[in-house]
């Protein structure tokens, strides 16, 4: 048999249950962030040209 | 997913520093790129006919903005034959990778399973991210850049289609009417989230809307798909047997940076899919859905009320209460898969009722927001200014950059702000190989194997000439996961193409000895 046909699916991420099958709600699990952080990602936003999206111009597609 | 499903989507494409760019020949070599040799067109296009309407009748013509037929016109100028202009390309994973009315389009193959798709979806940017950086290579001057978004902000749109294989006994119009309050709430949870307004600015202002097509869409139904888009298209091109299977063509999505939101966005939809076909899909009725459709995406403050029909309210996450209340009585404890689906829409719905902030990292639309509400704070920038605001437009458009280095949802994703479903090796996986489970196994590895013989190919059919003889493999009834099995078992155990041919000729007649054909 080929590997690839050996291979494991990809892992879904499978949320737990209770006995009875209704959903546990966890609650929302926000990403460990208060701001972006985050200096990185601020500092190359300051970097996007102002104007690009003026300049940005595409054809109709679908 | 109890059915084939995939995604289409265009990209934006730029080339920095460069005037007067000739997008049509720039589209087409950055596809060329993908391929080490020399470009061969291949693609059959008497298979596909846009023009076919699903309530049964074809149009003489599909409508095209002014703009377009401008350009258009100066396209047959240069009389590059359509087979180069579209430079169509199926490769080794099964997916359909060129230029879409010039933007580079990447088509994943069909999948049965979501979080796969998700994958294929991801592999799909970077192999166009790959593509860019030859072309940049190749070109010497200006760098290419690609945008994985929905709008140029000045009244262009470009679409991320989903596709869903249905069964035809649905009558069309009940598909209509079923999907259209699903489609046009889904965006609260699944919508990329856009800076300004393009289209309808009479008397409406704002800043910033959850969803980059809701600006784009005029009528309830029809086969266009560039003018007057419908929120359900007609299109009848099933790539299947039409006899009994139709392909749902959804037009109305965005494209989705976030792999929880292009997860929840597909998976949803298949979910109330599947309540149609078995008959239990909540019956609901707006007063007017193209209104509800733009009001509900430049209403950032999460109320979104929605006038029905009969004169109630009800607001736009009560709508999807209806449809997710639904499917999880009928479809709870039915397999991981849905059972993920389920408690992640509950979330969604939940989150956004009560604190949408806490879906930062989880959806587009307010993962962008906040991200921009940020830089704005940093940067001291108004919403109301208009210099401010462009420079938060170009921030959204850098959110879709599809550099892994350069994009802002990229960056995010790096710093693990980003909640992922698959894996880098998922993704890389995809960039290679088919779907172990669907016909696009087939397809892709017919492509890997035995491409010299290849004469032309579709979604559904591959024509072969072998010592000067045709022979032609059609896929259309190779839909179910054993038909898929065994087609994909021939490519892998074949010794050569007369091999392969042999067995899939000895394949058919057992289908049709079962009455399967």
């Amino acid at each position: 048999m080929n590997k690839r046909m050996e291979r494991e699916r990809i892992t879904k991420p499978v949320r737990p249950q209770e006995d009875g099958g209704d959903l546990i709600d966890e609650g929302p699990r926000r990403p460990q962030i208060e701001r972006p952080g985050n200096d990185d990602i601020l500092e190359r936003m300051k970097r996007v040209d102002p104007n690009q999206a003026k300049r940005y111009r595409q054809r109709t597609g679908q | 997913m109890r059915r084939l499903c995939g995604i289409e989507t265009e990209y934006g494409i730029q080339v920095q520093c460069s005037e007067n760019l000739d997008v049509v020949t720039e589209s087409m070599e950055l596809i060329r790129c993908y391929e080490k040799q020399e470009f061969v067109a291949r693609w059959d296009y008497s298979l596909e006919n846009p023009r076919l309407d699903m309530r049964g009748f074809e149009v003489e013509k599909l409508r095209n903005d002014q703009d377009e037929l401008e350009h258009l016109q100066a396209d047959r100028r240069q009389k590059i034959p359509i087979e180069d202009l579209k430079s169509d390309l199926m490769i080794c994973n099964g997916a359909r990778l060129y230029n879409d009315h010039t933007h580079p389009e990447f088509s994943t193959p069909e999948c049965r399973d979501l979080f796969e798709l998700v994958a294929y979806d991801r592999a799909g940017g970077r192999i166009l991210s790959h593509c860019a950086d030859l072309r940049t290579e190749s070109r010497g001057d200006g760098m290419v850049k690609l945008y994985k978004n929905n709008t140029d902000f000045h009244g262009h749109s470009y679409g991320t289609h989903e596709n869903f294989l249905i069964q035809r006994r649905i009558d069309f119009d009940l598909v209509v009417s079923a999907l259209i309050p699903f489609v046009v709430t889904r965006q609260i949870y699944a919508g990329a989230g856009k800076v300004g307004i393009e289209q309808d600015t009479k008397n409406e202002s704002a800043t910033y809307q959850i969803s980059q097509r809701s600006d784009f869409f005029d009528v309830i139904c029809s086969v266009d798909t560039m003018q007057n888009r419908p929120l359900i298209n007609s299109r009848d091109e099933p790539h299947a047997n039409s006899e009994f299977w139709r392909r749902l063509h959804i037009i109305i999505g965005d494209a989705n940076m976030c792999e929880w939101a292009t997860a929840l966005k597909v998976g949803t939809l298949s979910l109330v899919i599947d309540l149609l076909e078995d008959g239990c899909v909540p019956s609901l009725k707006f007063d007017d859905p193209i209104l509800a459709l733009k009001s509900i995406s430049k209403d950032i403050s999460c109320s979104w009320p929605v006038l029905m029909e009969d004169g109630r309210y009800y607001s736009a996450i009560e709508i999807q209460n209806f449809y997710f209340e639904t499917a999880r009585s009928e479809y709870a404890g039915r397999d991981n898969e849905t059972d993920w689906l389920l408690s992640e829409w509950s979330r969604a719905l939940n989150s956004l009722a009560d604190n949408h902030h806490s879906l930062i990292g989880f959806c587009d639309w307010i993962t962008k927001k906040w991200l921009l509400d940020e830089f704005a704070d940093t940067e001291g920038l108004d919403w109301e200014r208009e210099e401010d605001l462009a420079w938060l437009q170009s921030q959204d458009l850098q959110y879709h950059d599809i550099d892994p280095l350069e994009g802002l949802s990229s960056i995010l994703e790096s710093q693990g702000k980003m909640e992922r479903l698959v894996s880098d090796d998922d993704v890389k996986n995809a960039i290679i190989f088919p779907p172990l489970d669907t016909r696009a196994y087939f397809r892709g590895r017919v492509v890997s194997r035995f491409s010299p013989y290849i004469r032309f190919l579709n979604w559904d059919m591959i024509e072969f000439d072998v010592d000067g003889n045709t022979r032609k493999v059609d896929l259309k009834n190779c839909l179910s996961i054993e038909s898929a099995r065994a087609y994909n078992l021939a490519i892998d155990s074949a010794k050569n193409i007369n091999d392969l041919l042999g067995q899939i000729d000895s394949l058919s007649r057992d289908s049709v000895e079962r009455g399967e054909n």
